[in-house]
């Protein structure tokens, strides 16, 4: 026997809700299905649920829920929302007799008058609530929401189009969205240790959430940087483990090192299992089938670039020589040596990434990664034409900037199949005729999206700084 | 950091280096030991991905002698947690670790390894 519930969703993120609900699902190991009608795009949703415990995990857990309540009817008119709650008379009659209760009545997209918001409490008085009404601490709470159109951008005078509503809600509640306040609480501006590449909280929690993240398992950020995903991750109780190539990023300056104070700050620092500093195309992992989940922001260019070992131009055969006759006999007084690096390009690195998740990520594991992309030329067929035989592609949410965006990728390995580790040469990379729309993301980015402008090659495309930065 | 758990999946990367480059060898560590919330169900589900030997002779580097030789085969609650201290409470924080093939030296500073190659060790 299913229950219907009322969903109340913070109004961002929408491409994010569903892909949420279903992971914090699973991850309960529950299952809910969308009410006909329902829409993801507006702020109130209705589901179903097996049982109300279900509601609360998700209010628990769900980053992008307000409020859950079980739903008492809807209606386009309060003829037909009192018509569905008369109808719903078993789920509420049993607070009639003495139940405490408090009424709120609100808007999405307006503001109603108190005379109008006393007049629809009153509306309600065929259902005879005979306890006592209690502001401070009632024994339930009904929520009442009428949902208006967006009116941004026009000029109206206070309450105008009052009662013109697209649909009115009415449920009772069962618990209040607790993930939400996590954001203030992993807020970078409040934390110990970040860099000018840390992902805003919200968004490095809804990564979290399509991890699984949760006690026990272990999660590898293959492009750590300053953490920012590790956080939530270990807060859900995951083990985490991070590399960069850079291990500046992972140190900051003093001891301990940046990414265990931050940890520390949140009482995570425990399980921040090591951090390594390597390149992942030239990685030390003994096997693979090692994670439950790979979770990562890989730079994409604009404030950082994705860099791996090697040099953008291959020595003279004469210096070669030289370099290999220093390496053998190094004088004493040498710096440390530190091994050169070169561009790594944003779509080679994105294929990479899906065939380094298939040897490394356990069956059933998950990849999470952020790809941006230029909004008028992305396709479908860009996030395809990466995939690999074994990896599935689940949820693909868009976070919109404009003219160019970022979209959170989740991929599924589906196989059982023990893979080799990938040599990450141009040879063994997925070939493909297609042109994706964040193949040299850097240089589209500097250039303005214009197609009209001069081409840039990649090693000066840095050099033309005055274009908005919000990466 | 660099707790045990990581030393085990750790082998030697560089160009030609395929065999024997696993464990690594410690020198000069300097150890501290911290306390890691213990999760039976991680370190049972863990095990099968565990070398063992290299897991007993790199604590045993250390001056812990307390596994036995052999991975038991019935896992109780006293071993798992001896494992558990051995595989995450365990910390190296300085020294280096040494591939007993190639003699790669890779420092360990603050914690934190260094694993790159030189450009004449990348493939």
């Amino acid at each position: 026997m299913s229950h219907q519930y009322l969903i109340v969703f913070a109004q961002a993120h929408n491409e994010f809700r569903l892909p949420e609900l279903s992971s914090v699902s699973e991850l309960h190991g529950f299952t809910y299905t969308l009410a006909d009608g329902s829409d993801p795009q507006r702020p109130f949703m209705v589901i179903h649920l097996a049982s109300e415990e279900h509601a609360r995990l998700l209010a628990r857990r769900c980053i992008l829920i307000k409020a859950i309540y079980q739903f008492y009817g809807q209606g386009s008119t309060y003829k037909e929302l009192h018509e569905a709650n008369r109808a719903n008379r078993a789920l509420w009659e049993s607070y009639i007799p003495k139940t405490s209760f408090k009424f709120i009545v609100t808007a999405y997209n307006h503001s109603i008058p108190q005379r109008r918001q006393r007049e629809v409490i009153e509306s309600f008085a065929y259902m005879d609530f005979l306890g006592k009404i209690d502001m401070n601490d009632p024994e339930i709470l009904l929520g009442c929401f009428e949902e208006y159109p967006d009116k941004h951008g026009t000029t109206r005078v206070k309450h105008e189009g009052d009662g013109s509503f697209l649909q009115v809600y009415f449920g009772k509640l069962i618990e209040e969205g607790s993930a939400r306040q996590l954001i203030g609480q992993f807020d970078v501006k409040k934390r110990v240790y970040y860099g000018n590449t840390s992902m805003e909280s919200e968004i490095s929690l809804l990564m979290t959430n399509q991890t699984l993240a949760a006690p026990g398992k272990l999660i590898y950020d293959p492009f750590m940087g300053t953490g920012s995903m590790a956080y939530p991750a270990a807060y859900f109780g995951a083990f985490v483990f991070g590399s960069d190539i850079d291990g500046r990023q992972m140190r900051g300056k003093g001891k301990p090192p940046g990414i265990i104070r931050a940890a520390k700050q949140y009482g995570v620092a425990a399980r921040i299992l090591d951090l390594c500093t390597f390149d992942v195309t030239q990685n030390p992992w003994r096997c693979g089938e090692l994670f439950d989940a790979i979770v990562t922001d890989p730079p994409y260019g604009v404030r950082a670039g994705a860099k791996r070992l090697g040099r953008k131009r291959e020595l003279s055969p004469e210096r070669r020589a030289k370099y290999l006759e220093h390496r053998k006999s190094p004088r004493p007084d040498d710096q440390p040596y530190i091994p050169p690096t070169k561009p790594y390009e944003l779509s080679a690195l994105a294929a990479d990434l899906v065939i380094l998740a298939r040897y490394l990520l356990k069956p059933g594991g998950r990849l999470v990664f952020f790809l941006p992309t230029v909004m008028d030329d992305y396709q479908e067929v860009d996030i395809n034409s990466m995939m690999c035989s074994g990896m599935e592609l689940i949820a693909n949410s868009l976070q919109d900037f404009g003219s160019w965006g970022r979209r959170l990728v989740t991929i599924r390995k589906t196989s059982t199949v023990k893979y080799p580790p990938p040599s990450f040469s141009p040879e063994e990379a997925v070939t493909s005729e297609h042109v994706p729309a964040h193949k040299d993301f850097r240089e589209k980015y500097f250039r303005g999206f214009r197609t009209d402008a001069p081409h840039d090659n990649y090693e000066t495309a840095g050099s033309v700084p005055h274009y908005p930065i919000h990466d | 950091m660099v707790r045990l758990i990581t030393h085990n999946l750790l082998a030697c990367h560089a160009r030609g280096c395929t065999s024997n480059n696993f464990p690594l060898r410690f020198s000069d560590a300097q150890i501290e030991t911290r306390k890691a919330d213990f999760n039976a169900d991680f370190i049972r589900a863990f095990m099968p991905k565990l070398e063992w030997s290299a897991l007993v002779d790199a604590a045993k580097q250390l001056g812990d002698t307390s596994l036995p030789l052999e991975a038991p085969d019935m896992l109780d609650e006293e071993f798992l947690k001896n494992l558990h201290r051995v595989l995450l409470e365990i910390h190296i924080e300085e020294g280096s670790m040494t591939c007993p093939n190639c003699n790669h030296r890779y420092p360990i500073s603050n914690g934190i390894p260094n694993m790159l190659l030189a450009e004449d060790e990348i493939a």
